[in-house]
């Protein structure tokens, strides 16, 4: 089980998805959901800033285009891997599978992509599965579709 | 992982038991018991919590896929709308042309009545004058009495001129202004 999640995602229905899908499937007991890009930033920065490292999600899904906020996700999670001492697990969960994209958000050091369906939860299940790799570092950027 | 006293075990079960108000949430998950009927009552609200849970994500994503198609059907009605806001523009924009052009065309029938009935007219009055002189010239010539046909010619005359000034006025505005039609 994966110890913290932090979701950003500007989606409130999606929230509740998130949240029932991880529990249902006994992936976190420890689930925050943010709106906003700018909001998940400045959680980091304050992390960062008070040297409060172990106060942080063991992993974050991050939206990709978060309407509202100041800068997308990969933006975000570039942020988070670069400026904010990195410590997490992150990746994107989007609707959306562009190649081009996705190649982006390795530059910007994520981990994953999970496509956003109807039917998420067998890709977090797999991703659940996966999990201990990533902590390891074992396994390379992959996409959940 | 949390654990409760025998004391608030036994409330939480009997309040099960009469007013089925049970634990709900990821909290469950965390109590641990080594009491038999507490396990029980444990896994029943995980169970219940998890039902809640079922029900809520199929309704969720429910709501998830018409709010989707909604804002498909939002976005269509709002291209749609766009289409005959221009399909709208440009229909105006046709009529007022077609409006202007037919009012020219107004214009320009009536111009070219007035030119053919000036025309006609100074016809008229050349045609006079010249039969009037002719007769004139031709009573000199044979030595008749020219007196009513003098006072007739210089009258004649003096109509002739009068008036031809003024059709030749009315022919160079009706030229003008069929030059300006024309050229719009």
């Amino acid at each position: 089980m994966i110890d913290s999640i932090l979701l950003v995602d500007d989606e409130d229905l999606f929230h509740l998805v998130f949240e029932d899908a991880c529990s249902l499937l006994d992936i976190t007991l420890s689930l925050q959901s943010v709106s906003s890009a700018d909001e998940a930033e400045k959680m980091f920065k304050e992390w960062y800033e008070s040297n409060k490292a172990d106060e942080r999600p063991e992993c974050v899904f991050v939206d990709l285009n978060i309407i509202g906020s100041s800068f997308d996700g990969i933006e975000l999670v570039r942020r988070i891997n670069f400026e904010y001492g990195n410590h997490v697990i992150i990746g994107i969960i989007s609707s959306s599978d562009e190649p081009e994209e996705q190649a982006k958000a390795v530059k910007a050091g994520a981990q994953f992509w999970i496509v956003k369906s109807d039917e998420i939860e067998p890709r977090l299940e797999e991703f659940r599965k996966d999990f201990d790799k990533y902590k390891n570092g074992k396994t390379s950027f992959k996409v959940y579709k | 992982m949390l654990s409760f006293d025998k004391k608030t075990i036994e409330q939480l079960l009997k309040l099960y038991e009469t007013r089925k108000i049970g634990l709900e949430g990821n909290i469950t998950k965390l109590i641990q018991t080594d009491n038999e009927d507490f396990k029980k009552y444990l896994d029943t609200c995980i169970e219940n919590d998890n039902e809640n849970r079922r029900k809520r994500l199929t309704i969720t994503k429910q709501v998830q896929s018409q709010n989707t198609e909604l804002t498909k059907a939002k976005e269509e009605n709002e291209r749609i709308n766009e289409e005959l806001k221009i399909a709208l523009s440009q229909t105006l924009e046709a009529k007022e042309i077609a409006e202007k052009d037919l009012d020219l065309l107004q214009k320009k029938t009536q111009f070219e009545l007035i030119g053919l009935i000036i025309k006609i007219s100074l016809s008229i009055i050349i045609g006079v004058g010249l039969i009037t002189t002719g007769i004139y010239l031709y009573i000199i010539t044979i030595g008749g009495d020219t007196k009513i046909i003098e006072s007739s010619w210089s009258n004649m005359f003096g109509i002739l001129l009068t008036n031809s000034f003024s059709i030749i006025g009315t022919i160079m505005g009706v030229k003008y202004a069929s030059d300006k039609i024309d050229k719009k």
